[in-house]
Formats: structure tokens, C-alpha cells, sequence
């Protein structure tokens, strides 16, 4: 009896913890530099950390869907600035608002290429990311022989810089969207059925008709529509996309994001949301640290340490749910 | 499926809807543009710098640091720093926390030059005027310190010229990529003077990875395209250092040159690798940079987009124990790596 009241603890605080536990580390977070450092309080610098969040937390989106069906792909940073300096190059010819519906093409174009060779040449993911972490980053060079594509477009600009009602920054509602779509294309529509289903059990899933494959190509392409989105944000609010510069260890971020969330590796379920406070997390912690004047070097070993005890707590949650050892 | 494709379209008409406010809001912005409005100070108490540095990674970068802060401390101002950790995103995302910190004056050594334009209009919108500090700029800043590039260029050319005396033997050049557009003077003032000099630059390659290994590669490449080079230039530190060892291995007479004044620099002309240097002045960068901020903080005076050259010295065997100890006395630092 004391047995079975034990588990049920155990399963109730697992599950709270699931639910609830990055939130609350998002909450402690905050607090602590909030009480520290006043000149992080301010409604502008919250803003500004949500703003600069979006980029990671917007191509966190397609990463989750990606690794939900057991892949990944190391090769978002190269995509990221090779969408940004192809897409914002034919603004002279094409305009800012055609640009960016040609960038997104571009990024989808880029995500179902690596879909196919992952799927119909069973090259695994990541061996074909990493070839395409290279050939997309070469390409990006040599494209703009190495020099930065100026950006003035306004339309284009605004995708960085604009706010609502001059307060709200616009990245952050296109997160929201995306987020929100996101939320409706996983847990409201077939297709996220068939990704987490393809994603807990390829050969089941197969086997009740779904064409994995197919699966498969749908989220590279979708990981590619959300990288290209970050790559429009993220080049407007620089004003200018540096082939070499622009997505340095994105990739590195974006699926730390989504593993910190509670996204398995392994595949199977995963949670938007855990993506979206992972990236909150990562990018208010940076900004934190800088504000309170930590030295950069002991900024890295924060940020490694806290990744390390929000995933170990994570392991725990499966733990008490009777998922797992830990 | 109705129901979802309903809150589709009312997601697609909010986007919309918001874009459309965007633009208002921005163009209320434009309008607000007319010009720079600076709080001028009298106490030097109230006056706080914020300085967005590259990274601390590099002596050089080190250097300016150290000006900054210590312009900082010698005038009373309150200091505040944050590393970019040579990331262009955080840079942008450090500025603006500086603007949000209501800081006073910005000093700012950017990884990316041609990606600080709206952060800069952001913190000059408040009325945060804003110096560079080295590399570059894109748009309007109130004024930016750097280095005398071109002269730097042409000393090497000079220096070249003096040891080889022979217009016929050739020259190599290792370049930067074409996105650092103020360092890329560095070799166009090479070029010119090579040119003036009546020498013939025969190899003119970039260096596509900065370091000490690209420097040895990039080498490597110009002894095989150019084998009788007699003398090349490279136009950063740690790729100069590179080059050196890589003459050095091929058992080759070239004389060379650098560019920065790194320490490893410092000791590689000691060493007898390298013949000479050319020494920038990161300390001297950073102070100015907040003693003009100071000057338009505290005494009104109006700097607009001014470029304020520094000068460059030719460091060689003949003089490096006294420049070394000249950087001693004006930095506290050794020119020399740590032991």
C-alpha cells in the first residue's frame, strides 16, 4: 500500500514537474537577475530578450518536429545565412515583400533537398547535414564572393526592427504565430499524429499506412520554412547578411533549445513549448550574465552547467513517471 | 477541419493586421528622425560608458578594453561592459540592452561592422551617441577610431623596399577578405606603395582563415605560386606569425612582415622569425574613443560621423625593446606573451 502511494507521488510530481518544471526554472531565473540587476527589470530589455529569443525559438519549432521523428539536422546555421544573403540580394530586383517569400521558397527548397537524401538515399541525417552544413555555407561564400549583402529595404527591415504599436517588437508576434500554427499542425491536425507516430515507431507507423518517407521530407521542408523565417528576422535586425557571420553555431543553439525542452533525441514525443521556455531560457541567461558584468568565460560555464541540471531534471521527470533509470 | 482552418485564416488576418501596424509605428519613427538630441552633463558621477567589445578572446581587443575602462576610471565615469563573444545577434541584442540600461555614451568594437546600423539609430533615437571603436561602421556614428591603415600598408611597402633593393625580385601579399573594408586598407596601401616603389606585387591572396594556420597555408600557397617570392606581407598578426613558420620550414630567405603588434608578433620578431611589425595602438583607441564621448557628454562639442585616424608605427629588431617598453609604461601590459 505504501508501496503503491510512494509511485503515485512519485508519478504525481513527475508529472508536475513535466508540465511545470522549465517554466519554473524560466521563474527563478528571472528573479534572481531581476532582484540582482535592476537595469534587467525594464519592460524594454524583457522585449528585447524575447525579440532576440525568436530567432532561436522560431527555428526551434522545425527542429523539434525534426528530431520528434529520431533525425536532426546540423545544417541550419549554413542554411540560415545562405537563405538571408540569397533572399535579401533580389531585394533590388524584386522588392522586399517578394524577397521574402522567395527566401522562404529558398529555405523550404533547401530543408526538402535534405529530406530527400535522408529518405530516398538513406544517407543518414547526420552525415547529409554535415555535408550540407559545408556545401550551404561555400555556396553562401560564394555567392557574395565573401561580402555582406547590405539590406534597406523598409518592408524587409521591419521583419527585425518593427514594432507594434511601437512597443511590441515584431519578431516576437511572428513567433507567436509560428507557434501558435505550429501548435495547431501538431496536436489538432492528422499530420502531427503521423510525425509523432512516425517518431515513437517507424515500422508500426508504416505499417498502418502512413508513408514515413513522406513524413520525413514534410518536416526538413518544414524545419527549412522556420530557418528561413529566422534567417528574414534575423538579417532585418542586423541590417546586413555576412555570409561568414550570420549563423555561426545556430545549430549548436537551436537543438540544445529543443533537447532542453524535453525533446528526446531518440525521437518520439516532444513539446513545443518545452522549445519555446528552453529558448527564453538560453537567451535571458546570456543577457542576464551580461548585465550583471560576469565574465564571458564563466558566462560559457553558467550556461553548460545550467543545460546539464535542466536536462538531468528532465531525466528525473521520466524517472518518477516510471519511464526510465536515471 | 472548419473549425482549423477558420483559426488559420484568423492567425493569417492578425499577421496581416499587425504588419499594417508595423508600419505605422515605423513610420511614426521616421518622422521623430530629424537629428540627435545629447543630454549634456555636468558631473562626471552621472555620466555611465557601456562598452560592447567583440571579444575578450585577443590581446588586441584586451587592449582597447583597458583604454576604455581606464578612460572610464581617470575621468569618473561609471563603466559597463558586455562581450559580445563574437557573435554579430548578440552584439545587436547587447547594444540594445545598453540603450535599455539608459547608459549615457556607448563605445562599441564591433565583430560585425556592417550589421550595427540599427542598433546604432536605435541608441542614437534615445539620445546615446555612440563611437566606434576600431574595425568599421555601417550608417552614421558620432565618430570612429581607426588606425591609419593605409600608411600601415605603405610602411610595410617602404620597409620591403629598403631591405631588398632590387625592384626585380617579387612581392607577396597576404590579404583580408573583402568584407573588412577599413582593415582592407592595410593592403591597398601595400599595393600603392609597392606600385610607387616600382616592385611587383606577384601574388595577392586572401587569407580565408584567420589564423596562425590559415597564415601558414595561405604561405604555403604563395611559395608555390610565386617561388622566387623575396618578401611578403601579411596583413594581421596571427597570420603573419603563420607565414613566418611556414617560410621558416621551407628553409627559405623572404623577408616579412605583420600587421597588429600581437605579442606573438612581438616575440616572433624577437625570435628572429619575423622581420617587422606593424604596431596599432588598442590602448590609446579605447581611451579616446570615451574621451570623445566625454567631449560631447560634457562639453558640447559636436562629432557627426568624424573618422579619427590613428597612427601606426614600423616595429623591427632595431627598435622593439623600446616600443615594447613604451607599451609597458602606457599600458601596464608586456608586449610580449605571458610567460
Amino acid at each position: 500500500m505504501e508501496d503503491y502511494r510512494l509511485r503515485k507521488t512519485k508519478q504525481k510530481f513527475g508529472a508536475f514537474w513535466g508540465n511545470f518544471g522549465l517554466p519554473l526554472i524560466f521563474i527563478i531565473m528571472f528573479a534572481i537577475f531581476a532582484i540582482s540587476t535592476p537595469s534587467f527589470r525594464s519592460t524594454y530589455n524583457f522585449l528585447n530578450n524575447l525579440s532576440f529569443s525568436s530567432y532561436v525559438g522560431i527555428a526551434a519549432i522545425g527542429m523539434t518536429f525534426v528530431i520528434m521523428t529520431g533525425n536532426f539536422d546540423i545544417s541550419i546555421g549554413s542554411m540560415l545565412s545562405l537563405v538571408a544573403v540569397l533572399g535579401s540580394s533580389f531585394i533590388p530586383k524584386i522588392g522586399g515583400a517578394v524577397g521574402i517569400i522567395s527566401a522562404l521558397l529558398i529555405a523550404c527548397i533547401l530543408g526538402f533537398l535534405n529530406g530527400i537524401f535522408v529518405t530516398k538515399l538513406r544517407i543518414p541525417a547526420f552525415i547529409t547535414t554535415l555535408g550540407m552544413l559545408f556545401v550551404f555555407r561555400a555556396l553562401a561564400f560564394i555567392y557574395t564572393n565573401n561580402v555582406p549583402v547590405y539590406i534597406s529595404d523598409r518592408f524587409w527591415l521591419y521583419f527585425g526592427n518593427g514594432k507594434l504599436f511601437d512597443v511590441i517588437p515584431f519578431p516576437i508576434l511572428l513567433m507567436g504565430v509560428c507557434y501558435g500554427a505550429a501548435y495547431l499542425l501538431l496536436r489538432r491536425s492528422p499530420v502531427g499524429r503521423y510525425i509523432i507516430a512516425v517518431g515513437t515507431n517507424p515500422r508500426a507507423a508504416a505499417l498502418s499506412g502512413i508513408n514515413v518517407d513522406n513524413i520525413k521530407i514534410l518536416v526538413f521542408t518544414l524545419l527549412g520554412l522556420f530557418v528561413g523565417i529566422s534567417a528574414v528576422t534575423n538579417s532585418a535586425n542586423l541590417g546586413s547578411a555576412n555570409p561568414g557571420l550570420m549563423g555561426q553555431d545556430f545549430e549548436f543553439q537551436v537543438i540544445t533549445a529543443v533537447v532542453l525542452g524535453g525533446t528526446a533525441l531518440s525521437g518520439g514525443n516532444g513539446s513545443l513549448g518545452g522549445s519555446f521556455i528552453a529558448a527564453l531560457i538560453v537567451t535571458f541567461l546570456n543577457n542576464g550574465m551580461g548585465l550583471m558584468q560576469v565574465n564571458s568565460y564563466w558566462q560559457m560555464v553558467a550556461t553548460g552547467l545550467v543545460m546539464i541540471f535542466a536536462v538531468s531534471l528532465n531525466k528525473l521527470k521520466f524517472f518518477l513517471l516510471g519511464q526510465g533509470e536515471f | 477541419m472548419k473549425r482549423q482552418l477558420k483559426i488559420f485564416v484568423i492567425t493569417a488576418l492578425c499577421l496581416a493586421l499587425a504588419i499594417t501596424l508595423s508600419f505605422i509605428g515605423c513610420k511614426k519613427e521616421e518622422a521623430a528622425e530629424g537629428g540627435m538630441q545629447v543630454k549634456t552633463y555636468t558631473n562626471a558621477a552621472d555620466i555611465t560608458i557601456g562598452f560592447s567589445l567583440w571579444t575578450m578572446e585577443f590581446t588586441f581587443f584586451q587592449n582597447v578594453e583597458k583604454g576604455v575602462k581606464d578612460a572610464c576610471e581617470d575621468l569618473g565615469f561609471k563603466y559597463v561592459m558586455i562581450d559580445q563573444n563574437s557573435d554579430a545577434t548578440k552584439m545587436v541584442q547587447d547594444i540594445n540592452a545598453l540603450v535599455g540600461q539608459k547608459v549615457s555614451g556607448i563605445v562599441v568594437t564591433p565583430v560585425d561592422p556592417g550589421a550595427i546600423g540599427p542598433a546604432v539609430e536605435n541608441a542614437r533615437k534615445a539620445g546615446i551617441p555612440v563611437v566606434c571603436a576600431d574595425i568599421g561602421k555601417s550608417g552614421p556614428v558620432n565618430a570612429l577610431m581607426i588606425s591609419n591603415n593605409f600608411k600601415g600598408g605603405e610602411l610595410a611597402a617602404e620597409f620591403l623596399a629598403s631591405k631588398l633593393n632590387d625592384k626585380t625580385k617579387p612581392l607577396g601579399l597576404g590579404n583580408l577578405l573583402p568584407q573588412w573594408t577599413y582593415a582592407r586598407q592595410r593592403g591597398e596601401g601595400f599595393l600603392s606603395k609597392a606600385m610607387e616603389l616600382e616592385y611587383n606585387v606577384a601574388a595577392n591572396i586572401i587569407v580565408q582563415n584567420p589564423s596562425a594556420e590559415g597564415g601558414y597555408d595561405t604561405m604555403q600557397q604563395i611559395l608555390s605560386a610565386v617561388p622566387d617570392v623575396a618578401g611578403v606581407y601579411f596583413t594581421s598578426g596571427r597570420e603573419a606569425v603563420g607565414a613566418a613558420q611556414a617560410i621558416q620550414a621551407a628553409g627559405k630567405d623572404i623577408w616579412s612582415v605583420g600587421y597588429n603588434g600581437d605579442p606573438e608578433e612581438f616575440q616572433a620578431i624577437k625570435d628572429g622569425v619575423l622581420d617587422a611589425t606593424i604596431l596599432q595602438e588598442p590602448y590609446y583607441i579605447g581611451y579616446r574613443s570615451v574621451e570623445i564621448l566625454k567631449e560631447i557628454l560634457m562639453d558640447g562639442k559636436f562629432y557627426e560621423n568624424v573618422e579619427v585616424p590613428v597612427d601606426v608605427k614600423l616595429v623591427t629588431p632595431e627598435n622593439i625593446d623600446q616600443i615594447a617598453a613604451d607599451i609597458l609604461e602606457k599600458t601596464g601590459n608586456s608586449a610580449f606573451p605571458a610567460q
